[in-house]
Parts: structure tokens; sequence; C-alpha cells
């Protein structure tokens, strides 16, 4: 058992569906809208038969009452590739009031990943700094999770992030719409921050933002002069908080609104985390919002 | 600024020590691993500037703070006299002003002016703890040594006197004895700035700056006043003294220095050779002349007394004290041909009921052989003398003589003290030569004691000779010429007419102008007599000669031996016996002001404390360590302001982002 699952969290958010925002296009049935026209109960359109069309798929009671041929299309359900990016840079090392980042990381992708899997979707795992990465391709199968648990338990954060250039490759690579969970600080460059899921859009994945951020550098409060060390280079600084607060929460005001506009251009959600925040509710306000308005 | 605990001041390191901490809390700080390093390093970039500056401040506040409070606790004291700039002094020379005058008590004090300069400044250097203290006092100007502070209230050196003080001399003293004193030394002037003390247009004056300006290393002058409003006071003064057979005229003068202008009524008290007589006068407003006649015992030939009022804001000048000897006759000698100016003379004279005066009138060819030893005064209506009689008239002047001269009735080439008489003039017909004007206050024709004029405006002249030469004119005729000149001739005067008693010339005869010029001369003439019964402090007279012994003959007061010199009272000085008054100028109250003491002390910057109207302040220093109290708790009060975090304090946090 990991230290990261939580099987009381994940059975009272067992009844909660994951779903997607955009039509997936899964290679076996499921709970997922797929873009393509099915065989699933639920009614989508008529049209007009045109020839080379599978008859098996006429109205033949329309046929009775007008005389014409019309093909009656239904909603075609398909399943769902999840791929869940964990930015293990070693800022996500950074233990302040809460947990270290990287544990609710950890935690988030490991209960979602249990909750797709669980509802018969498939869920990957990409693990990324600027100097390994790590993959699990995404699978159906329960067995398959404990390779993606025990992956995102091996994970150990160090060095400078490697997120823009994974967050690029899955893009690139996937070539099935996919639903895309970030988990990182996201220190670093927000234009290429940016860039990257406009990328992700552009290649119709549904995108997902966690936002990891200790409440300690957010509030940014102590009481004497510190070093600081820099978790990813190694370099440091001495500053007095006091003096230099204002500063640095102006500038870290100004990074969490670039982030968020970012997220919010390229159509993906964004989940402000911070680390001392009840994963129960934070998943369960995630998930609902993701709720079709008519499944409400 | 010196400091009663300067051992604490050691203390001021302390002032690091907010420094200390802070660069030990740099030091000292936490590591820690950082994730937001990029915030980190933005911020540190932003915030130098302004936050810096603010740090700076906050850190000086605090060690400012630390500072005062040190300060505080080492008993700072600021004395009016060292200033903020003063350090330590090696020398203090204390000029200290003994004049009758400094008796005077402030109108909140009990004590004298010169007991509370006194203890101002003993107080002052003991807490200044100046090395050596040397005093230059205003009665024997002789600088002497004091070898405490504290002694400065019980020395003979600075007990009351009744002398006045001479400023220019005072000052050239103290530079002179720090002519051949090493170090830092001062002057401190402890003085009430009467102006007839300090004389600012004396002409030593000069000379004290020189030698001042020429010491090797210039001495800060203190001047140490204390000015302000007087205790209510009275105060009496003997303007003269004259035996007249068997009565004692004395000319007095009653002041007071309030400014009320109701009458008020005093008892003086009368002594006259240990017999004791009181009575009531009445002060109409705040001076009174008046001429007491002292009736003597029968067959008195010598004896003395005093008048005294009841004591006051100045206890040195209730008293004045009169000596008499034997009864003179008053003799004059008229020079002069035998006529009507010459009989009006001797008539003015010796009027008829003046027993003791008599005038004898001799030939001008007489006057060189004619003795004038015991004469009061002659009254010359001649030629001017010439020769022997000139020689004659010269001595009795330089003896202190009175002469008057009147015109010889016609052209007279002689001259005498080089003037010489004018060719006699004569009104225009149906005209006379009126008087004009004349002084009041002094001269033959001045006022009476009781304030009233001489009807002089009742003389007319038809005929008159105007005296030619320097001589003072103290009374003019309608068109500017002289009617009466004065000149002095050491002790004695020369007095100049210029018309004659006789009624072809003027109605000089009638009397309203002449009896009064001839009896105030003779009267003159005669003090020189009783003169040598009077005299004030300090004078030359006042002094003992070799083998004389001084000894105090009065009871009023209580006599200090170690001062008698300086003292009023009656004397027996060997054979002489001396009535000693103060000197009048001590009754002249009249302050320096700021200009008289910048002229008088020009190029000196010296430093001027008055400390009017605080005779209870105990001393010149004061204790300033509840300014530095208040400085810390500003520094606090600032350091905590500059702490206050902004009201504008980012939220990183925002509704919006979080949303």
């Amino acid at each position: 058992m990991h230290d990261f699952l939580d099987n009381t969290l994940l059975s009272r958010l067992g009844s909660l569906p994951i779903e997607s925002r955009v039509p997936m296009l899964g290679n076996v049935a499921g709970k997922h809208r797929s873009p393509h026209r099915g065989s699933s109960v639920e009614f989508a359109e008529y049209r007009k038969y045109v020839p080379g069309d599978d008859t098996r798929r006429l109205d033949w009671k329309a046929f009775a009452r007008s005389d014409r041929f019309y093909i009656k299309e239904f909603e075609a359900d398909t399943n769902l590739r999840a791929y869940f990016v964990v930015d293990a840079s070693g800022s996500m090392n950074f233990t302040g009031n809460g947990e270290a980042k990287i544990q609710v990381a950890r935690r988030i992708a490991a209960s979602l990943a249990y909750l797709l899997v669980n509802q018969g979707d498939a869920a990957g795992l990409s693990i990324c700094t600027d100097k390994l990465h790590l993959e699990v391709q995404p699978s159906r199968r329960a067995a398959h999770l404990e390779r993606f648990f025990s992956t995102l338990g091996s994970v150990q954060p160090t060095g400078e992030t490697g997120l823009i250039a994974a967050l690029h490759t899955i893009a690139e690579k996937t070539s099935q719409r996919a639903f895309v969970v970030i988990l990182s600080d996201l220190f670093m460059d927000t234009t290429a921050l940016g860039d990257a899921l406009q990328h992700l859009r552009y290649r119709k994945h549904d995108c997902s933002v966690f936002h990891l951020m200790d409440p300690l550098e957010l509030g940014f409060e102590f009481d004497r002069p510190h070093r600081f060390v820099d978790l990813e280079d190694g370099t440091s600084i001495v500053a007095e908080p006091n003096l230099i607060a204002d500063e640095y929460k102006t500038a870290l005001r100004d990074f969490l609104t670039t982030v968020r506009a970012k997220c919010h251009d390229a159509a993906a959600d964004y989940q402000l985390v911070t680390t001392d925040t009840p994963l129960e509710p934070l998943l369960r306000e995630f998930l609902t919002a993701r709720l079709p308005k008519s499944k409400h | 600024m010196l400091f009663l605990n300067p051992f604490l001041l050691w203390g001021l390191l302390a002032a690091v020590i907010p420094i200390a901490i802070h660069l030990l809390n740099r030091r000292r700080h936490k590591t820690i691993p950082w994730a937001a390093m990029q915030f980190l390093l933005k911020a540190t970039r932003e915030s130098r500037g302004k936050k810096k500056l603010r740090h700076i401040l906050i850190l000086t506040c605090r060690a400012l703070a630390v500072a005062a409070l040190i300060f505080a606790a080492a008993r700072p004291i600021v004395s009016g006299l060292i200033g903020w700039g003063g350090g330590s002094i090696d020398t203090v020379v204390l000029l200290l002003d003994r004049s009758a005058s400094m008796e005077s008590k402030p109108a909140d004090g009990l004590d004298s002016r010169r007991q509370i300069v006194i203890q101002k400044v003993r107080d002052s250097m003991a807490s200044l703890g100046v090395s050596r203290l040397v005093l230059i006092d205003s009665a024997t100007s002789k600088p002497q040594e004091i070898p405490s502070p504290d002694s400065l209230t019980e020395l003979a050196a600075t007990a009351a006197t009744d002398s006045a003080a001479d400023f220019p001399s005072l000052l050239s003293r103290a530079a002179e004895f720090l002519a051949d004193t090493s170090g830092r030394s001062e002057i401190w002037i402890a003085s009430d700035l009467q102006t007839s003390n300090w004389l600012p247009d004396d002409h030593r004056w000069a000379a004290t700056r020189a030698s001042l300006a020429a010491l090797p290393q210039r001495p800060a002058l203190r001047v140490l006043s204390i000015s302000g409003p007087t205790a209510a006071n009275s105060a009496i003064r003997l303007l003269g003294s004259r035996r007249s057979g068997d009565e004692l005229l004395l000319d007095l003068e009653l002041f007071r220095s309030s400014d009320s202008r109701s009458s008020t009524t005093l008892p003086l008290t009368t002594h006259l050779n240990g017999a004791r007589t009181s009575e009531s006068l009445t002060l109409p407003g705040q001076s009174l002349r008046f001429q007491k006649r002292v009736p003597l015992p029968q067959g008195s030939s010598t004896g003395f007394g005093h008048l005294s009022i009841p004591a006051d804001g100045n206890l040195r000048d209730n008293s004045v004290f009169f000596a008499y000897g034997p009864a003179r006759p008053v003799q004059s000698l008229i020079v002069a041909p035998a006529g009507e100016a010459a009989d009006y003379l001797a008539l003015a004279a010796a009027p008829p009921g003046f027993g003791n005066q008599s005038a004898q009138r001799i030939d001008p060819a007489m006057a060189a052989t004619h003795p004038t030893a015991d004469l009061a005064a002659i009254f010359w209506a001649s030629d001017f003398p010439t020769g022997p009689a000139a020689e004659s008239i010269t001595r009795f002047l330089n003896s202190g003589g009175q002469v008057l001269f009147l015109p010889p009735a016609g052209a007279s080439p002689s001259s005498f003290l080089d003037l010489k008489w004018s060719p006699m003039t004569q009104a225009p017909a149906g005209k006379f030569f009126i008087l004009k004007d004349w002084n009041h206050s002094d001269g033959p024709l001045r006022d009476g004691i009781d304030g009233n004029p001489i009807p002089a405006e009742r003389l007319k002249a038809i005929r008159r000779q105007i005296p030619l030469g320097d001589a003072a004119p103290l009374a003019r005729w309608e068109d500017g010429e002289p009617f009466i000149s004065r000149r002095i001739v050491e002790q004695g005067t020369a007095w100049f007419l210029s018309s004659t008693p006789d009624y072809s010339w003027s109605n000089l005869g009638d009397a309203d102008v002449l009896l009064p010029t001839v009896q105030r001369i003779l009267a003159a003439g005669a003090d020189r007599f009783d003169a040598s019964y009077l005299t004030t402090v300090s004078s030359d007279a006042a002094q003992v000669l070799p083998g004389e012994i001084r000894t105090r003959l009065d009871d009023y007061g209580t006599p200090d031996p170690a001062n008698s010199a300086y003292q009023s009272g009656v004397f027996r000085l060997g054979e002489r016996l001396l009535a000693i008054n103060r000197p009048a100028q001590e009754d002249n109250l009249e302050i320096l002001t700021r200009e008289q003491l910048d002229q008088a002390l020009d190029g000196t910057k010296y430093t001027l404390l008055d400390q009017a109207g605080q005779a209870n302040d105990p001393s010149l220093s004061r204790d300033v360590w509840r300014a530095f109290l208040i400085a810390v708790l500003g520094f606090l009060i600032s350091e905590a302001l500059l702490s206050l975090p902004k009201k504008s304090h980012p939220q990183v946090l925002s509704k919006k982002v979080i949303a």
C-alpha cells in the first residue's frame, strides 16, 4: 500500500465519475462521448441515407411513414485516456507549512488515476525533470495501476523542471484526444508554459492544471533573516524577509495572475492548490465542476 | 555640556548593540531550502533603495535611543554660563560686583542679587568641576584664589559693601591676571549691569578690550546678570551737609524705585550723637528733595549721626551718615571799588540776620596781599586780576575757593584764565536784556531743593559785559549771550556774571537773582571746610593714612569689620572724623542696554546670561536629563513608526486568483 493512497478518500469519491469536457477518441466503448456516431442508446440525429451506409441502421419506421430512407444516428461512447504529467523538479520537493508538493501531486494523481481506471478509462503517467522523463503508458487494466503507483512513489524530485518539454512531447506523440492533468508548481517561464498549453489545446486534449503552492511560499512570513537555498540549482541568497516581503508578494501575485490567464487562454482547468488543503473537498469540487450540465 | 556621572558615558558603547544584534542576526540566519527563488531574487533586486534607507533609519533610531538613554543616565548639565559648546575650564576669573546696588532684591526673592548670583556661581562651579577659581571683587579689585566654590558665600571678599564698581578697571585687572595664567580660562562677570558702574562711554574700555585681545589664549566672557523687577525699595541720599551756627543743614533726597505714584509716608529716624528722634515724611511721588535742619546741642563743636528709613528691598541705601566740626564764620571778600555794586554784593554776601556771615570790601589794589585761607568766596567786580593778585586768586581757586567775577564797568584789557571782558554793550533805548533760559538743575540759578525755581525772569539789564573765552554758560540772555558762565579750576570754581548790581546797569540789586547766586556760591565755598567731614566709600579721603587707625563710631546696622573700608558709616581715622556715604552713582538705577554692553565688550564675543526674575532658580546650570529621556521616547516612537507595516500590504491570494 502506498502512503499517498487514501482508501477512505477513494471510496467517498467513487460515486463521482470523471468526465471529459471534450469528446474523446477511445479504442473501446466507454462512458465518454465520442466525436463519432456510434451505437449507444443515446439518440443523436436523423440523416438521409447515402449509398454505402450500413443498412442495419436504417430507420424502417420512418421509411414506412415517409417513404424515405433515414439513417438514425446515436452518440458513440468511448473510453478516456488520461495522462498525469507530474513535475519532478527540485522545487517540488519544497516542504513549508504543508506537505511536500510532490507528495500532494502523488496523492492527486494516484486518486484520480484510481478513479479513472475504476470507471474503465486508461490512465498514464509522465514524470519529468530536465534530465529524466519517465513514462507509464495509459492502460485500463487494474493491474496497470500498481505500476502507475510504484512509478509515482519512486519519484525523487531533483534538478530543474522539464515540464514544458514533456507537455510538448505528449501533445505531439498522443494522436488521440486525451485528458492531460498537469501537477506542478509551474516555477518556469510562463510564456513557454502558455505555448505548451496552447499546443495541447491545438491537439484537442482536455487539460487540467493543478498548481501546487506551499502556504509558506504564498505568505512569506519569516521573523528573521534566512539563507534561501534554491532547491533546483543549489544557489543561495541571504535575505531579510521583512524587508522584501512586499516586493516578493507583488511578484508572486503577478505570477499567479499570469499563470491563471495562460490556462484560461488555453481552455485549461486551473486549480491553485495549497499543500495544506484537504484533498477530498478539492477533488470533489474538481470532479463536480467537470460533470456535464445535464447530468447535474 | 558636562556630566555629573561622566563614567557612565562608557555606556555609549551600548549604542552599537542594536547594530551588533542586527549584524549577528544576519550572520545567524537560518538556512532554508526554497523553491520560489525567482520571486525572491526579483524582490531582493527591487527592495534596495527606500527599504534599505528605512532599515538604516530604524537601526539609527535604535542606536540613538540607547545613546540618549546613556546620556540621560550620565546626568548632563547645560550651564547658561558654559553653554553647549563648553568643555573643561582650567581657570575661571569671577568679577563680582559688590556695589551697593547689588544688594537690591528681585521682586520674588528674599536674597539680594549679590547673594543669588554668588549661589548660582557656587553651584555652577561645583557641578562643572572648574579646577581654579579666582575672585576679583569690585571693592578690592585684587585677584584672590578661592580654594573651594563652596566658600564663596562665606568669604568677606564677597560680602556686601557700599562701594561702587568700576568695570573697565576690573576687566583690566582680570586681563592682567590672565596674562600670567596658562590653560583655558573664562571670565565670569556677575553684575546688575548698572550703567554708572559699567561706564560704557569710558575711554578706558578701548585699552581693556585691547589687553583682553592681547592674551595668548583669549578667555570667554560670560556676563551674568539678574535684572528684572526689584522688590519695593526706598532710598535716602545725602546731597550736602553744612553747619550753620548751631544748626546742621542737611540737603537730602528721598526716592523710591516702585512705579507707584500715590504718596507714601516713611518714618525718618535721626541719630545725633547717640540721641534719636523720629519723624514721618510724606513722599508725594517718586522722589522728594528737602533740607533738614538738625539743631545741634548747645556748645557742640564736633559730632556725628545718621538718618535712616526702614529696611526694604535694598538694605544698603536706607541710611546716610553725617559729621560736623566746629562752627565757622562764613567770610567773603568783595574786591571792588566802593560804590553801589559793592554795597549790594556786601548785602547779598552778609544779609542782616545771617550772624555767621561777614563780608569785607577791599580795593582791587589790596587783593594781592589780602589773606584768603579762611574765605568762603571772593566777589570780584573790577578788572581781572593780574600779577600777584592773579596768583593769589588762582591759589584760592585751586584750594577749592569760589570766585564770582562781575564786569569792571568799563573797558578792560586784562585777562584771567584766558578770559577777558568784552566792551560794554547797552540795550536799545526802551528795551532790556532779559534772561531767556538758565540751568534749573545746576549752577547758582538752579531750582530750590523744594523744586521752586529762582525768579530769574525778573532780571532786566540795560548794560552788560560778556566774558570772552572758554567758560561754560549756565544762563543766557535772550540773544544767546551768556549771563552766568563757569570755569572749573582745580578744586574751585570761577563764576562770571555779565552784569553788575548797579541800577545803571541792571536790577540785579533787587536780590531776586543776586541773593541766591551769592549765597549759593558762598555755600559752595564754605562746603570745602565742612567737606573734610564728608566723603564717599573708596574715595581718597576715606583711605587710611599711615599711622591712622579706622574706628567706626556709629551704631547703625551690623558692621562688618573685615569690610569696614568699603562700608558707609561714621569713622574716626586717626584724628579725622569722617562720615562716609555710598557713592552717588549707586543711586542711579539706570541699567546698561544691550547696545551699550555690545559697545563696551565689542570684539570679545561675550555671552550674556540674564536670569531676569529667576531668583528662585538655584543654579546657573540645569540638569537636562529629561530632555534626553524625551529624546529616547522620540527615537523609540520614530522607530516604531518606521517599523509599522505599510497599509497597502499586497495580498497574494486575491479572491480573483483563488477563484
